[in-house]
């Protein structure tokens, strides 16, 4: 592992840029999954990077298997994680609920643990590539960009904003209101169960979508989503523990940070983020910017 | 009832002390992790306490381990010198890091922990650090002439480890700062309006928990007498957790331990198919949470608990305490 001499060349540049912002628009949409279900149920989901995996490979299967067009993929990985969202919820996650906080993070490593062998059972190694919706190359003097990342980044920021919209909706409404205070809520009438499900199903087809999007990209491998999850992690520190708009500018920092860092350092780029955020959370405890929502302790 | 409490005594301290003629060195090998895994179940443990359940075990452990590969190898030291040397990184890392994390609170603690156990392994894939094997790589600690190189003698001093981390524990438990750990445990406000530095009482709660799992790394470098990164990844923490949740939450003592011991010994002996193994794992913890949330030792304290408790020092031990669970 050498340290290459940083070369001004504003074609790498760019391209470096573009591979920022495209897996930065990745921790975005599981970070705000993960704000999301951990600020509303209260549930520390350790599964969502395995949901991110599994949408790529049902992308896979349903692109490449199929041979279905694309936008069908994505909408069967997008369907697909969130229903086994709503399973993992009826099934596991609303009997731990009375055991706190703590035994419900284990269980949901426990499904991940599970849900991460029974992949690496059924798909063994693959490598699933999906052919991008636009092949080729956008051509602007020096700098040359393929058409497929944009079509990533594009498809994350109008994801994003699609959630935003939909925080404003009233079934929006009342996850955050049930995120502020459960009681309150449940005294305004509104369902909490119903609302703890709707979460989950957003929560983990948010992590179908990541998946789905950088498929024709990047292929499927099984440790797609520890990777991922790993980054969110970071952008949740980063972000603010239950801040969900700094979660999306921490994600787009960290991406871009990580790609630039691993041109210079390559292993050691996660080291670079990881010192990052130790030095943001000294200066700035409370996480980058935005009111976060209400986080389980103290 | 003093006769109950000498004769249980009696027969566990003799069991401990003659198992190596009693089980086959195989045995023998599991029992001497199960020791190491129960020093980290029980540094969880303690940290959990004062409701901060912290996923750096990991990480702590590979700074002792580590630290005594290191020493001995690069600098020639003995192996009882490592062992403070280790436990002094760690405790003084520990509190530079933790000194900035933990006034966050408890959800940064716990996104930190995770990353400082992958930034940990990180560190030590690099070309200094890297993995160490190979017999004799490790020099094995000496006392004169005697050679801690065979299974018993090894069992025997990471016995005296633990015995050493039981009683520490014990005696905090029932001192001034057990005491204000506990009342951060069953409420953070209270504890402060109560006047106790909620702050300072977890700084050291959790140093505490790193002297003992830089013990730990220590003795597990110098039984093992190789250090690999691999080893102190992520998913180690997760059994550490899962120690936990098998014996139990309620008991900060035994919990750990007999968890460590069952989750340890059943994969050994059920030999399934390896790649069948995670998943049983898996669907067998959420069995375990959903219709058993307090463990081996909450379900032996509502069958056997009434009668166990009247011998003073096993009662002690399975003496129910108020989780540090985080409220909502």
């Amino acid at each position: 592992m050498g340290i290459r001499r940083p070369d001004v060349d504003i074609g790498l540049f760019f391209q470096i840029l573009v591979n920022g912002l495209m897996s930065g628009g990745m921790y975005a949409l599981v970070a705000s999954g993960f704000t999301l279900i951990l600020g509303v149920i209260q549930v520390f989901n350790m599964a969502q990077g395995q949901f991110y995996m599994l949408g790529a490979y049902v992308t896979f299967g349903v692109a490449s298997g199929l041979g279905l067009p694309y936008p069908l993929a994505f909408l069967a990985a997008l369907g697909s994680m969130a229903l086994l969202g709503v399973l993992f919820h009826f099934s596991v996650v609303q009997w731990t609920i009375p055991q706190g906080f703590f035994h419900m993070m284990l269980v949901t490593i426990a499904f991940s643990g599970i849900i991460g062998q029974i992949s690496l059972l059924t798909f063994a190694y693959d490598q699933g590539v999906v052919t991008p919706v636009i092949v080729g190359t956008l051509k602007m003097g020096s700098v040359v960009v393929g058409w497929s990342k944009l079509v990533v980044i594009g498809g994350a920021i109008l994801v994003m904003a699609a959630l935003y919209l939909f925080m404003k909706t009233k079934v929006g409404t009342a996850m955050l209101a049930s995120a502020e205070n459960r009681e309150v809520a449940e005294l305004q009438g509104i369902n909490a169960k119903r609302v703890f499900w709707v979460t989950m199903a957003v929560g983990c087809g948010l992590c179908g979508i990541a998946g789905s999007l950088i498929v024709p990209v990047v292929s499927a491998t099984n440790t797609m989503g520890m990777n991922v999850f790993v980054r969110s992690i970071l952008v949740v520190i980063i972000g603010g523990t239950g801040s969900m708009s700094g979660a999306l500018v921490a994600a787009f920092l960290v991406g871009i940070i990580e790609s630039f860092a691993f041109h210079f350092v390559e292993q050691a780029s996660l080291l670079v983020i990881f010192a990052f955020a130790a030095v943001l959370i000294f200066f700035r405890p409370g996480g980058l910017l935005g009111k976060p929502l209400p986080v389980p302790g103290q | 009832m003093n006769r109950t409490r000498g004769v249980f005594l009696a027969a566990l301290i003799a069991l401990l002390l003659l198992l190596p003629w009693l089980v086959n060195p195989y045995v023998l090998q599991i029992v001497i992790l199960t020791i190491t895994y129960s020093m980290l179940g029980l540094a969880f443990a303690l940290s959990l306490k004062v409701g901060l359940p912290r996923f750096d075990v990991a990480g702590w452990w590979a700074v002792g381990a580590y630290a005594t590969a290191m020493l001995t190898i690069k600098a020639n030291m003995s192996f009882w010198l490592t062992i403070p040397m280790g436990a002094l990184i760690a405790v003084l890392l520990g509190l530079i890091i933790f000194s900035v994390i933990i006034p966050r609170g408890m959800m940064v603690f716990l996104l930190f922990g995770m990353v400082l156990t992958l930034g940990i392994q990180q560190v030590l894939t690099l070309n200094f650090f890297g993995a160490w094997s190979g017999p004799g790589v490790v020099q094995p600690p000496a006392i004169g002439s005697f050679l801690f190189n065979q299974k018993p003698s090894l069992y025997y001093m990471g016995l005296a480890f633990l015995f050493l981390n039981v009683i520490v524990y014990r005696a905090l438990f029932v001192s001034r700062i057990g005491r204000a750990w506990n009342a951060i445990g069953s409420g953070l406000k209270l504890a402060d309006s109560i006047g106790i530095n909620v702050v300072r009482y977890r700084i050291a709660n959790v140093l505490i928990g790193n002297f003992f799992l830089a013990l730990a790394g220590s003795y597990y470098a110098a039984y093992n007498q190789a250090v690999a990164p691999t080893t102190f990844s992520f998913p180690s923490t997760v059994y550490v957790m899962m120690y936990l949740v098998v014996g139990g939450l309620a008991s900060n003592l035994a919990g750990p331990m007999i968890g460590a011991l069952i989750v340890t010994f059943i994969p050994e002996y059920l030999r399934m198919a390896r790649e069948y193994e995670p998943i049983v794992t898996g669907v067998a913890i959420i069995l375990i949470i959903i219709f058993m949330p307090r463990g081996i030792v909450g379900v032996l304290e509502e069958w056997i608990g009434p009668r166990l408790s009247r011998t003073r020092i096993l009662g002690s031990l399975f003496k129910p305490v108020r989780e540090g669970r985080p409220s909502p």
